[in-house]
């Protein structure tokens, strides 16, 4: 910067210039300016769009009752995007990660989806963990005519309230249903009680699952929902009747913690067989419940343990997320990875990728391209599905994977049970088309 | 000299609100238009506040409720009974109405904080029974909708998927709200609400019915926070119980606080500087109601009459008056008060 001294030629030279600004002038330059303003941030745009960076948004928990598993979603996103660079990025074109904090609640959630697409034009979005979060985010992105993944379990999403837009990579409350029920009829107990939080996911939970215990002769109890601010669980505890044999927990975070260490101090697991899915362990340690877990059997969808899928491309998706191979702990914290579902805000930007590159993808009017190349696509075991191979299955836009039924022994997730994904797709027939709506 | 000022300000204010999907996308921010129309919806749940504690002398911590009920209303009217845009507008409006007409027999009857306490202990029961009601509210997840178009006729059809139509709909239906309150505001009920406001005892002595008076006001204000419900449920396609809490309610008492109470338009101006200032911060600070709280504490310290009350101060200064000397012939900005 330099400073003109009073008096010296381009000080005067200044001084008649400004002497020589009309009215007409100014409004002259300000309108040039503004148009030239306007036509940079077009054409900007416009580069953004056809050969500039790729930006797709993320719908993260990142703080309210999901925060817990919002960490790792957010973390296994930055994660992909770094080794999607890495690897020369997305049709040559880098890959920029727009995250958005949904809050855990469904009214900002919308909110914050309208904003990654209307005001950070992202083309794709990773989305939501949370049940109600995502179902409130399907009408908005289909919409906004916007590709839209969710991770939360409630069925309702690739079901009757899902779209063209909406996919899914992990399981649903029907995938889970299918994949663990029919075993855990068999080695459990053939008399149910669910109990949940009293909102979509749990619900969900309760339908599926009452569906194929009666289908197999089975008797399941009225459910037990419980408000999800709710912090004494005793009073809910009480009402599981005397007969249950399966007593079904569906819960996460603070409730989770609730639930295992206020049955375990009514000796509820003396005498019935206590079952669950992944979520409810998710982002917590059993070593951190002082045994209150020991003995519970959880359906997971990644196993928490390297050595029950122990390959190159599982330890090295550990080492690019620093968690360790037995705990699932971050490396330098306490924070334990919600496992069983942050694995999809790696691997949707993956699939993205393969549907991205396969269909030729350049801008935005290209994305019936994009949902073609999604529906069916089949993702390989390696280092972008991690998890392992699987298919999003072309009618239900749905993920057909391998789960895995642990039982918390000594305070680690030991695998009893691999169902693979062959015979998770025949336990759960396709129920909607979705393909066959309209773009 | 402030009146004519004043009525320049509201044409230019009027003339930015009308050119605001226009401009906005010239400068690459269409995006800014749905915020512009987010806070023309929630200026008016902090209107109904305003309209209770700026010119009756009520402060009401449950205007929430009025809120979902309007929500609620639009939601389920046009999910169960197919009753189109305008339809669900004014179900939106009579739900929350005859809420109001319910909870403010009996609120009315008191005043200062034991008002405050059972409007918020309305809102309270309202809400849990909402909350517990899942196969009609949705409970905790809501209901998400389609909006139906807003014209569809004579092969021309409106729907709300367009933000210009969007931005347009709010704009007229808030401006609308607005020139209504205007009208009620200069008319004889007006003045009796101020008397009631100024000193009860007086007004009562000199033939006004006080508490017809505050009933008359409750429902009014229970109306207009049904209005902004029911707009609000359109335009995020989605209804939801946790609206109905009474952290709600705090927000808008904030805006209306914010821009000035007891002025037509400060909440109008006390809701955009809140709503602007959160979409510029949230983005880069995740826990940006620190920065919220921080603002609004200045405020009030720095210029406890509002927004609006720095702008009449200003127009005080200009015109040489003492800024506490009223203006015979102010304008809508600050009058009537």
């Amino acid at each position: 910067m330099t400073i003109d001294k009073p008096g010296t030629k381009n000080a005067k030279s200044r001084n008649t210039k400004s002497r020589n600004l009309t009215r007409r002038s100014f409004l002259e330059t300000a309108l040039a300016g503004g148009a030239a303003y306007v036509s940079l941030a077009h054409d900007m745009s416009a580069f953004a769009q056809a050969g500039g960076s790729i930006v797709i948004g993320h719908h993260c928990e990142l703080t309210g009752g999901f925060s817990s598993w919002g960490y790792w979603h957010n973390k296994c996103a930055l994660a992909a995007v770094k080794a999607i660079n890495d690897q020369g990025g997305i049709a040559g074109r880098r890959v920029e990660l727009v995250t958005e904090d949904t809050e855990s609640n469904p009214a900002t959630g919308t909110r914050k989806l309208r904003s990654l697409v209307q005001r950070n034009n992202a083309a794709f979005i990773v989305g939501s963990v949370h049940s109600g979060v995502m179902l409130a985010s399907i009408p908005v992105a289909t919409e906004l005519k916007t590709v839209y993944f969710s991770s939360g379990e409630a069925t309702e999403a690739t079901g009757e309230k899902g779209t063209r837009y909406s996919f899914r990579t992990g399981t649903d409350t029907y995938g889970l249903a299918a994949a663990g029920a029919p075993w855990a009829f068999q080695n459990l107990g053939k008399t149910w009680t669910i109990i949940s939080p009293d909102y979509a996911w749990g619900h969900s939970h309760y339908k599926e699952h009452k569906a194929i215990i009666e289908k197999l002769g089975g008797k399941v109890h009225d459910p037990i929902f419980v408000p999800l601010d709710a912090k004494d669980l005793v009073p809910y505890l009480t009402k599981i009747p005397q007969d249950t044999e399966v007593l079904f927990s569906v819960f996460f975070g603070a409730l989770s913690v609730a639930f295992y260490t206020q049955a375990k101090s009514m000796g509820l697991e003396k005498t019935m067989k206590m079952y669950s899915v992944a979520g409810t362990i998710e982002a917590i340690a059993p070593a951190d419940l002082k045994g209150a877990a020991e003995g519970v059997y959880i359906v997971e969808n990644f196993p928490r343990m390297l050595k029950y899928k122990d390959d190159a491309f599982h330890r090295d998706y550990l080492k690019a997320i620093a968690t360790d191979d037995v705990h699932g702990r971050e490396a330098g914290s306490d924070k334990v990875n919600a496992k069983s579902h942050s694995w999809q805000s790696w691997e949707n930007l993956f699939a993205l990728k393969a549907a991205i590159e396969k269909s030729g993808w350049k801008t935005k009017k290209d994305d019936q391209g994009v949902i073609e190349a999604l529906e069916g696509l089949e993702m390989a075991n390696s280092l972008g599905h991690a998890q392992g191979s699987k298919l999003l299955r072309k009618e239900d836009h749905s993920g057909i994977i391998d789960c895995y039924i642990s039982r918390v022994e000594n305070d680690e997730l030991h695998v009893k049970k691999t169902v693979s994904r062959t015979e998770m797709a025949q336990m759960m027939p396709v129920r909607f088309d979705l393909s066959k709506q309209p773009l | 000299m402030s009146a004519a000022v004043n009525r320049a300000a509201l044409l230019v204010l009027a003339a930015a609100l009308l050119a605001v999907p226009q401009f906005l996308p010239l400068l690459n921010a269409g995006f800014w238009t749905n915020v512009v129309t987010e806070i023309l919806i929630w200026s008016l749940l902090a209107t109904s506040v305003n309209l209770l504690f700026g010119y009756v002398g009520l402060l009401s911590f449950g205007q929430a409720l009025y809120f979902g009920f309007g929500m609620y209303g639009a939601a389920l009217a046009v999910t169960h009974w197919n009753a189109g845009f305008w339809g669900g507008t004014l179900a939106g409006i009579v739900a929350a109405t005859l809420m109001a007409v319910v909870a403010g027999v009996l609120a009315v009857r008191l005043t200062w904080h034991y008002f405050a306490i059972i409007t918020v202990v309305f809102s309270l029961i309202f809400y849990f029974a909402a909350m517990s009601a899942k196969p009609i509210t949705g409970g905790d997840d809501g209901l998400s909708f389609s909006a139906p178009p807003v014209f569809d006729a004579f092969g021309l059809k409106l729907t709300l998927a367009d933000t210009v139509t969007q931005y347009y709909v709010v704009l007229g239906l808030t401006a609308l709200c607005y020139g209504l309150l205007w009208l009620i505001l200069r008319s004889p009920l007006g003045l009796r609400f101020e008397a009631v406001r100024e000193n009860d005892r007086r007004a009562r002595l000199i033939g006004i019915n006080v508490y017809l008076c505050r009933l008359t006001a409750f429902i009014l204000a229970g109306a207009v926070a049904g209005l902004a419900g029911a707009l609000f449920a359109f335009f995020g396609r989605y209804a939801s119980a946790s609206y109905m809490f009474y952290h709600v309610s705090g927000e808008a008492t904030v805006w209306a606080i914010v821009g000035g109470v007891g002025t037509l338009l400060g909440p109008l101006f006390g809701t955009a500087l809140l709503i602007v200032f959160r979409e510029l911060v949230s983005t880069v600070w995740e826990n940006y109601l620190f920065a919220v709280g921080a603002l609004t504490v200045l405020v009030v310290m720095f210029a406890p009459r509002g927004l609006a009350g720095l702008w009449s101060d200003g127009l005080a200064k200009l015109s040489g008056r003492s800024a506490s000397q009223p203006d015979p012939q102010a304008g809508a900005a600050e009058a009537p008060r």
